[in-house]
């Protein structure tokens, strides 16, 4: 029960992430839902760099209420939609 | 023989004390003045800590901390170097990037609380970046010439090349040029944003570092030509031997990562002086102390002064003093100088365990005396990769190495193949400025210049939809701001129009108040939801060079790089300034022009100070971007371009334009006079000139109402000659207290 409901809350929580990474980052044109869970953000996934994770940071903790941590920790949770989600679960389960 | 440009003054107002004196002191003993924040509540923010001016005194409430403090520094440098303004041709030149932002920021809390408060909003605008060479024009002038400008942490060193470049081409006896930043909660905001700040008081070239601190204070040094500073009795603190300055066009706040234009900037700044890396005995290096800087900056010396680099001590006065921001190219320049001059190392204060990833000779904790300094650099950074590098070398350098070998054969030692041009620069003949292309975006859409020859019989609707998008990349175009956006698209066309390759172009944009909305929503953001939800990617747009850095990255310009300011005559200095640099063979091309968004702050600001008078209020401004590819004649014909128009003249002033303009050549031909706008000052102006039978084309009844409006006069000039309407024409820019003159004559 309590796994299927986690599961969920990734799921919606990638597309919330999605629709704020091409809002917050300006990625005009782009359609959120073609940005792929698992895709690297940086370099050459989809070409983000350190002034973008700030401002996703920035943003994930105004609209989901969720701080994320400075420095190595911030490099791993931004690997992807689907870390950054996974993250945000995990602090709002705790 | 090369034309020697000495310092001979200098004033510093530091968080280390006031004075050159009081600074130089504590710099020495290793004595750190970064410590918590008391002129503004830092609750909640990362780093609390910053490097505070005690005792500025304001004189008034026109003027800024920002404004005080450049005073101070510029009164004590004048003094020093004993510059007499009425006897002599002085000319000031001031790099700024907050100005009285820490003022402004105490109206935006009430207007928080009050949206509409009359008074308040009437005094939004009371201290643009021009405010600040008012004030020392008030208070130190009459200057024969001032020059506001910006290229963020780099204004300072830009302000000092200006300065050398009048100098140089003798259009000035004396120049007075530095830079100034008072600390506020914006900046701070900002930098913690970005994570920029070290929480603790900041390590430059440590291992442990975390980011940099910010300070505040103001530098000013008195430049003026060897010959006639020694014909007056002058003593030098130091010789300006070399510089060079250029953008990067990486990232508009990521250091590029091969530092290759840092390293090719020191490689020229040290040719430029006639040196070699070998006659470098010191560096004052940027060395913010974040992640980043450190380690690009000691890769970019390594390569530039090769083996030397293991020999060259290198320190930071950040860990001292913070980042003073427009101030700090200044401050350091005038620390380098004394260095220099008193043949004592300064340390970097904080540095316990050097990094290994910025392998440097370091000089710890505290100065040290040293046998000699015959040369120094001096190294600026500044957001949008704006870099400067200036060289400060002994006066008597060349004596001392004729007495003794040791010189001479240490230069050899890593010297070997190093550029070096002991002839730089070359016989100097006239360099004539040409236009080879231009553009106006605005409500008349994207117009070339030939395109604009015929805007002012025009009426066009001013609430015309103004699209830069549909001329750019969306993707890399992504962080640029409505002002970069539009700068980028007239930037773009005038390059175009002129066939000019992005290699060796620089650009200058003159802006009247920079990003006021940007700052205001910012602010208002803070006050709403706390520090914390400060926005690390709008930080760097409220620059007032950050134009300049998106529209230099944008194109991959990486010529000269900075903005200018001078109100409605913003877009007017901007050219001037261009024509300037390229007469003087500092730049071999650059695109000049203003870039004005409407911004709804400036409109209401205007309604509340001109209630009673619905026409001044100008209802109606208009989103507008102007340019124009300024370069050297010989180089125009050299790539086979076509001319448009030369620059035949350029008269700039203070106060009495009456007097000036009695310079001002007569036409020879058909010719024509275009204005911004209609004003009674310029027809009383002209008609004291041999100008005062052309006929008079207006640009504000045809598009709207601007303060970008000066640029567009200067492109309708352009297109106007070269349409063949006229052979000679003359742009008159004015605002308030202020005047430029730019004849342009068909090739």
């Amino acid at each position: 029960m309590c796994y299927t409901r986690t599961v969920v809350t990734v799921a919606q929580l990638c597309s919330e992430l999605k629709r704020l990474i091409v809002s917050e980052l300006n990625l005009k044109g782009r359609d959120p839902e073609t940005i792929e869970d698992d895709a690297p953000l940086f370099g050459a996934g989809l070409g983000l760099d350190s002034l973008d994770a700030l401002q996703l940071a920035m943003s994930i903790e105004e609209k989901l209420g969720v701080r994320i941590p400075e420095g190595e920790q911030a490099r791993a949770i931004f690997k992807s939609v689907r870390a950054i989600a996974e993250y945000v679960a995990q602090v709002r389960s705790a | 023989m090369r034309t020697r440009l000495w310092v001979t003054g200098l004033g510093l107002v530091t968080p280390l004390g006031i004075g050159v004196e009081a600074t130089w002191e504590r710099l020495v003993r290793g004595d750190r003045a970064v410590r918590p924040i008391t002129l503004f509540d830092t609750t909640g923010q990362r780093a609390r800590v910053a490097g505070e001016v005690d005792g500025v005194h304001v004189p008034s409430p026109a003027w800024s901390r920002t404004s005080a403090m450049a005073a101070q520094a510029a009164e004590e440098a004048m003094r020093a170097a004993g510059v007499d303004v009425r006897a002599e041709r002085v000319g000031l030149v001031v790099g700024g990037t907050t100005a009285g932002m820490f003022e402004t920021e105490h109206l935006l809390a009430r207007l928080h609380a009050e949206p509409g408060h009359r008074e308040v909003l009437a005094a939004m605008l009371s201290h643009p970046l021009t405010s600040t060479g008012d004030c020392l024009e008030e208070r130190l002038g009459p200057f024969a010439r001032v020059r506001t400008l910006s290229s963020a942490c780099s204004s300072g060193s830009n302000a000092l090349v200006v300065a050398a470049s009048w100098l140089l081409a003798g259009e000035v006896d004396v120049a007075v040029a530095g830079g100034s930043d008072g600390l506020c909660m914006l900046t701070l905001t900002g930098f913690n944003a970005l994570g920029a700040l070290d929480p603790e008081p900041c390590r430059p070239f440590d291992a442990r570092r975390r980011g940099t601190s910010l300070g505040e204070g103001a530098g000013f040094l008195v430049l003026e030509r060897a010959e006639r500073a020694r014909a007056r009795g002058a003593r030098p603190v130091a010789e300006l031997a070399g510089w060079a300055v250029g953008a990067e066009a990486h990232h508009i706040t990521n250091p590029a990562p091969d530092g290759a234009v840092v390293a090719s900037l020191v490689e020229r700044a040290i040719a430029r002086a006639g040196l070699r890396p070998g006659d470098i005995d010191y560096v004052n290096a940027h060395g913010t102390g974040t992640p980043l800087n450190d380690p690009v900056e000691a890769a970019a010396l390594a390569r530039a002064l090769g083996g030397e680099a293991a020999r060259v001590p290198v320190s930071s006065t950040k860990g001292q003093i913070g980042h003073t921001l427009a101030a700090a190219g200044a401050i350091e320049a005038a620390i380098t100088a004394l260095v220099v001059a008193r043949r004592t190392l300064v340390p970097t204060a904080g540095l316990e365990e050097p990094d290994p990833a910025a392998p440097l000779v370091h000089v710890p904790r505290v100065g040290r005396e040293v046998p000699r300094v015959r040369a120094a650099l001096s190294n600026a950074f500044g957001f949008g990769g704006m870099d400067a590098v200036l060289v400060f070398a002994d006066p008597e350098r060349g004596r001392e190495r004729e007495g003794g070998k040791a010189g001479r054969e240490e230069g050899r030692v890593g010297g070997e193949g190093a550029p070096h041009n002991r002839t730089f620069p070359p016989s100097r003949l006239p360099v004539i400025p040409v236009i080879t292309g231009a553009a106006v975006f605005g409500p008349c859409g994207l117009l070339d210049a030939e395109a604009c020859a015929t805007l002012p019989e025009q009426r066009l609707a001013h609430d015309a939809v103004v699209d830069p998008d549909a001329h750019l990349d969306a993707m890399r175009a992504r962080r640029l701001d409505r002002a970069a956006r539009l700068g980028s698209v007239a930037v773009q066309k005038a390059l175009a129009e002129a066939g000019a390759p992005a290699e060796g172009t620089g650009v200058v944009l003159g802006s009247a108040f920079g990003n006021v909305d940007g700052s205001a929503a910012f602010m208002h953001r803070i006050f709403d939801k706390g520090t914390r939800a400060a926005s690390p990617a709008e930080f760097p747009n409220l620059v007032p060079s950050s134009p300049v850095g998106h529209v230099s990255i944008y194109l991959g310009l990486r010529g000269p790089a900075f903005a200018t300011a001078d109100l409605a005559a913003s877009g007017e200095s901007a050219l001037v300034q261009a024509a300037q640099l390229v007469a003087a063979g500092e730049a071999t091309r650059l695109v000049a022009g203003a870039v004005e968004p409407r911004s709804d702050i400036v409109e209401r600001v205007l309604a509340a100070l001109f209630a009673n008078s619905p026409a001044q209020a100008g209802a109606s401004r208009v989103d507008v971007a102007a340019a124009a590819v300024v370069e050297a004649e010989s180089e125009a014909r050299a790539r086979g371009a076509r001319v448009l128009a030369r620059v035949a003249q350029t008269i700039e002033w203070r106060r009495d334009g009456s007097a000036a303009l009695r310079a001002l050549q007569a036409p020879h031909g058909p010719a024509e006079v275009v204005l911004a706008r209609a004003n009674g000052g310029a027809g009383a102006l002209l008609d004291a000139t041999a100008w005062r039978a052309a006929p008079r084309l207006l640009c504000e009844p045809a598009l709207g109402e601007s303060d970008g409006l000066g640029a567009v006069a200067v492109v309708v000039a352009v297109g106007r000659l070269a349409t063949g309407q006229a052979r000679e024409a003359l742009v008159l820019g004015l605002a308030k207290g202020r005047g430029y003159a730019i004849v342009l004559a068909a090739p």
